[in-house]
């Protein structure tokens, strides 16, 4: 969302109400241009364009609804068309509209003609369900009712819990810097040669609404772990299984949600198990 | 010191003695012993700099300093060390490694060789990072959050507080406009100074002297590459390469040069300036051009035509055992040319150094308890690259861009570039390569510190025309002890073949006009129509 396009439109349509004497034609002109102008570049990142086609003509026919329902507007815009059809004072106007028309056309053709199409993309789901349970260096673990075995030492036993966020830093330092960055904003020095880019945790779009048992899955599973809809085959996420221990990984979601200041999402408002 | 520039030292002899002059002993064989003979005289010239009147160095109060120090702990320390040693928990793995504050030495300054940084220096070196190194950029961290931190960082020196606490400042003249004629000069400017010794003739950081560079930390280092200023750690405009050149990066090989008249010194500027764009543009996907007759390999790149090529971000596989977390290439440009029987693929890349001795294969195993490696000359891994493309194209999914997997394998195309031959593999996952029936051919060649490999295969289904064609690629540089899973790493991207006839725009265009003509002319008919029928004479 660019916020200054966002402003400019509204003035413009505030500005719209003080212009003495406008009619509906006026109207409607200002309210497809402003529609139009913020459609294509008022949204960031930009809408492809054939979204922004579809936009546009249901715009289009709202505007024309609007104007049919109400008789005397649509009365008016009749004869006002009907003027500039048939009037004399106005033929070379209508015909220089009935010649610059084609031509426009014409050059949106040519441009859709050689442009070359657009590589394909892949949707993909970024936080498909998780499995029940996973296996881990022959443990099983059951991702609906097993929490993060050291999140209780909390308040349990503090001291004991910071030595377990210590080492979450330590793990995260060794392995997960490159690519997350070393603020976890997702910017790490190798974070521009993958696609999908490697999550935000600063975000609150991804461990801010997990559970700890859903990024213990994703750090032991990885980019491979995931389900077909999540297409797997371009994920960089290691399954670090392959080189920490559970322990590591359980305390690494420790220091994620320590280093960031967000929380794990809490077991009810998720519909799985019952505790706290 | 004619009209020629001089190097200016890196050791600090005038103005900073015994304690940094022990440190400083330059690392690195050949500049030494000139560069101190130099510096003799340049303390001289220096001289009337440094007797001007000393304010006290700002060091902040407590408080800033008890700030910077807990934000420190939290957003430094593991790279740089509690005890600001450069010796984090993230040190191994970096290169150049994080740095010790306690050398109090700084790459990036406006304040002479030997000397230390301005705060304002430090700041920006916080706020902006030094792209492509492990040092980050703090825009998150406000002013005052930097200022703090400067002045902690401050404390692991003893020169901060001490006389060399205020240094001196090399003003920056306003630059002259940029001119091609200027960039001309420039380079006889770089010759002239023996830059090429270090950075090569063609700037891309493969001059003689690049293998045996040392850092003052006792690290291989290599030469920046002057056709990549977006890789550039102290910024990449025109004033900020001035600064570079005239102060030079203490504690790193680079060293200061004085360059004058001062025209010579922006005509350097600008010859640099004038070697590569403000950003890689990274591409993600490249265009494959239809032509008639095979291309020819022996030809090279000219059997590919002049423009630039899609060029494609190249990062260290840090993803399964062998990892590489310093991998010697950072990006590989692609062109393409295909014709009714063959595919011909160029890889082009930017390497320090020719690695054709030794062997290396995708295969190759790797330690996993191998030490993190830098930069050594060891002549058993030579350079290698590969391309790799879905075995089939499935509609649904691409293969594991690793080198595939059981389910979808992929194809590989390899070359090691010390036999020069290509071979082909059957990727099932980099644990699983079998192979392949038919090897491309290749042809590559190693010049002014650029690799350029022309890949031939014939031309299957897969490469229909008007098709988008997954495509990755695998780069080893054997310097750097690259082979099997140790290498430098791309994503899947594409290759579009471009179809052999392109359409002509004009018939639809005429088609587009010639209807939109008629739907006005019917209306205006229409309304006209009606409006004489309705409206009686
Ligand atoms: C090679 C780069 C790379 C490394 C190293 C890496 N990651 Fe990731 N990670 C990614 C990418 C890319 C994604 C996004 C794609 C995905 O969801 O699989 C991701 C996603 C994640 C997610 C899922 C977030 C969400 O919102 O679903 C978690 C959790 C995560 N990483 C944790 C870690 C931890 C912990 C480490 C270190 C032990 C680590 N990653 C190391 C690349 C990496
Ligand atoms: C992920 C690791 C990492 C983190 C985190 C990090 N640095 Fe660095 N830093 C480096 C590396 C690596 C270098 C050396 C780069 C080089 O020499 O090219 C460096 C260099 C520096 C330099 C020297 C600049 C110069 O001109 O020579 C300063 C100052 C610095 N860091 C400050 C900081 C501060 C302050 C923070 C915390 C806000 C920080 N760094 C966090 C890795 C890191
Ligand atoms: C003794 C070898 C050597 C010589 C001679 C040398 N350089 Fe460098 N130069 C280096 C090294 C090494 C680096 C990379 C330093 C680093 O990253 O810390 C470098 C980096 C640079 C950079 C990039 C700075 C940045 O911000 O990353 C520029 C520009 C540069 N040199 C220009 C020159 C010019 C111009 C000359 C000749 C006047 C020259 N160099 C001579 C070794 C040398």
């Amino acid at each position: 969302m660019n916020i200054i396009i966002l402003l400019v439109v509204c003035a413009g349509l505030v500005a719209l109400r003080f212009v003495p004497k406008i009619n509906i034609l006026g109207w409607l002109a200002g309210w497809w241009i402003a529609v139009f102008v913020f459609l294509r570049w008022g949204i960031d990142p930009p809408l492809p364009t054939s979204i922004q086609g579809m936009f546009v003509a249901i715009l289009t026919l709202a505007l024309l609804a609007y104007l049919s329902a109400n008789s005397a507007h649509f009365r008016f815009v009749l004869d006002r068309f009907v003027a500039f059809t048939t009037q004399k004072k106005y033929t070379i106007p209508l015909l220089a509209v009935i010649a610059v028309l084609p031509c426009l056309v014409a050059l949106r053709v040519y441009f859709d003609v050689t442009e070359g199409p657009a590589p394909p993309l892949s949707s993909r789901t970024i936080h498909p369900p998780p499995p029940t349970s996973i296996e881990v260096a022959g443990n099983t673990i059951d991702l609906v009712n097993d929490d993060n075995p050291y999140r209780a030492l909390e308040t349990e036993d503090p001291a004991a819990f910071e030595e377990h966020v210590e080492n979450g830093r330590r793990v995260y330092y060794e392995n997960c810097v490159y690519c997350h960055g070393d603020d976890m904003a997702g910017d790490g020095l190798f974070a521009h040669g993958f696609d999908p880019i490697p999550a935000n945790f600063q975000d609150a779009t991804t461990i801010a609404m997990l559970q700890e048992g859903y990024i213990f899955w994703r750090i032991a599973k990885g980019g491979p772990g995931l389900p077909s809809e999540s297409t797997p085959w371009l994920s960089a996420m290691p399954a670090w299984e392959d080189f920490l221990s559970e322990e590591d990984m359980w305390d690494v979601t420790l220091f994620l949600y320590d280093f960031t200041g967000h929380r794990p999402r809490a077991r009810e408002d998720h519909g799985g198990g019952g505790d706290h | 010191m004619g009209g020629v520039g001089t190097i200016r030292n890196n050791t600090d002899i005038a103005i900073r003695p015994a304690r940094r002059e022990r440190r400083a002993v330059m690392r690195f064989s050949r500049w030494g012993a000139m560069s101190c003979a130099l510096g003799a005289c340049l303390c001289i010239a220096l001289l009337p700099l440094t007797v001007s009147a000393q304010p006290a160095p700002d060091l902040g109060t407590d408080e800033q300093r008890e700030a910077g120090r807990l934000l420190y702990m939290d957003k430094c320390a593991q790279c740089h060390g509690e005890t600001g040693k450069g010796d984090g928990v993230a040190a191994p793995f970096m290169r150049p490694m994080p740095r010790d504050f306690t050398a109090g030495i700084y790459k990036v300054r406006t304040t002479p060789s030997g000397q230390l940084p301005t705060d304002d220096d430090l700041v920006r070196v916080i706020r902006d990072g030094m792209p492509y190194t492990g040092m980050p950029a703090w825009p998150q961290l406000n002013d005052d959050e930097i200022r703090n931190l400067v002045y902690y960082i401050k404390t692991f020196n003893d020169d901060f507080s001490g006389p060399y606490g205020v240094p001196d400042v090399v003003e920056i003249p306003d630059p002259p406009s940029f001119s091609e004629a200027s960039a001309e000069r420039g380079r006889v400017v770089y010759e002239e100074n023996q830059c090429f010794d270090c950075h090569g003739m063609a700037g891309r950081g493969d001059g003689p002297s690049a293998v045996t560079l040392q850092e003052q930390w006792g690290n291989h280092i290599r030469p920046a590459d002057l056709t990549k200023r977006w890789t550039f750690i102290g910024g990449n405009t025109r004033e900020d390469i001035y600064r570079t050149f005239t102060t030079g990066l203490d504690g790193s090989p680079m060293p200061s040069y004085s360059i004058t008249p001062i025209e010579d010194s922006w005509a350097l500027v600008d010859y640099v300036y004038s070697l590569s764009q403000d950003e890689p543009d990274y591409a993600t996907s490249a265009t494959a051009q239809y032509a008639n007759d095979p291309v020819d390999p022996v030809q090279g790149r000219a059997a590919f035509g002049e423009e630039r090529g899609a060029y494609f971000p190249v990062v260290g596989q840090v993803i399964e055992s062998g990892r590489s977390f310093m991998p010697g290439v950072d990006g590989i440009e692609m062109k393409a040319r295909y014709n009714a029987d063959e595919i011909a693929i160029l890889l082009s890349w930017h390497d320090m150094s020719a690695e054709t001795m030794g062997s290396n294969a995708p295969d190759m195993e790797v330690p996993p308890t191998e030490q993190v490696v830098r930069d050594t000359v060891t002549s058993i891994w030579s350079d290698a690259v590969a391309i790799q493309f879905p075995q089939e194209l499935a509609p649904g999914g691409l293969p594991y861009f690793l080198f595939g997997d059981a389910r979808q394998p992929v194809d590989l195309w390899f070359a090691d570039l010390a036999s020069g031959e290509g071979r082909s593999y059957v990727g099932r996952g980099s644990g699983n390569l079998l192979a392949g029936e038919t090897s491309p051919s290749v042809r590559a060649t190693y010049e002014d510190g650029a690799w350029t490999a022309v890949f031939t295969m014939p031309r299957d289904e897969r490469f229909a025309e008007d098709t988008f064609v997954p495509i990755a690629f695998s780069v080893w540089d054997g310097f750097n002890d690259e082979r099997g899973n140790r290498r430098g790493v791309t994503g899947w991207y594409y290759m579009y073949l471009e179809p052999s006839e392109r359409p002509s725009p004009v018939m639809p265009m005429l088609r587009a006009a010639g209807l939109t003509l008629l739907v006005l002319l019917s209306i205006v008919g229409l309304v006209r129509f009606r409006h004489r029928t309705s409206v009686p004479a």
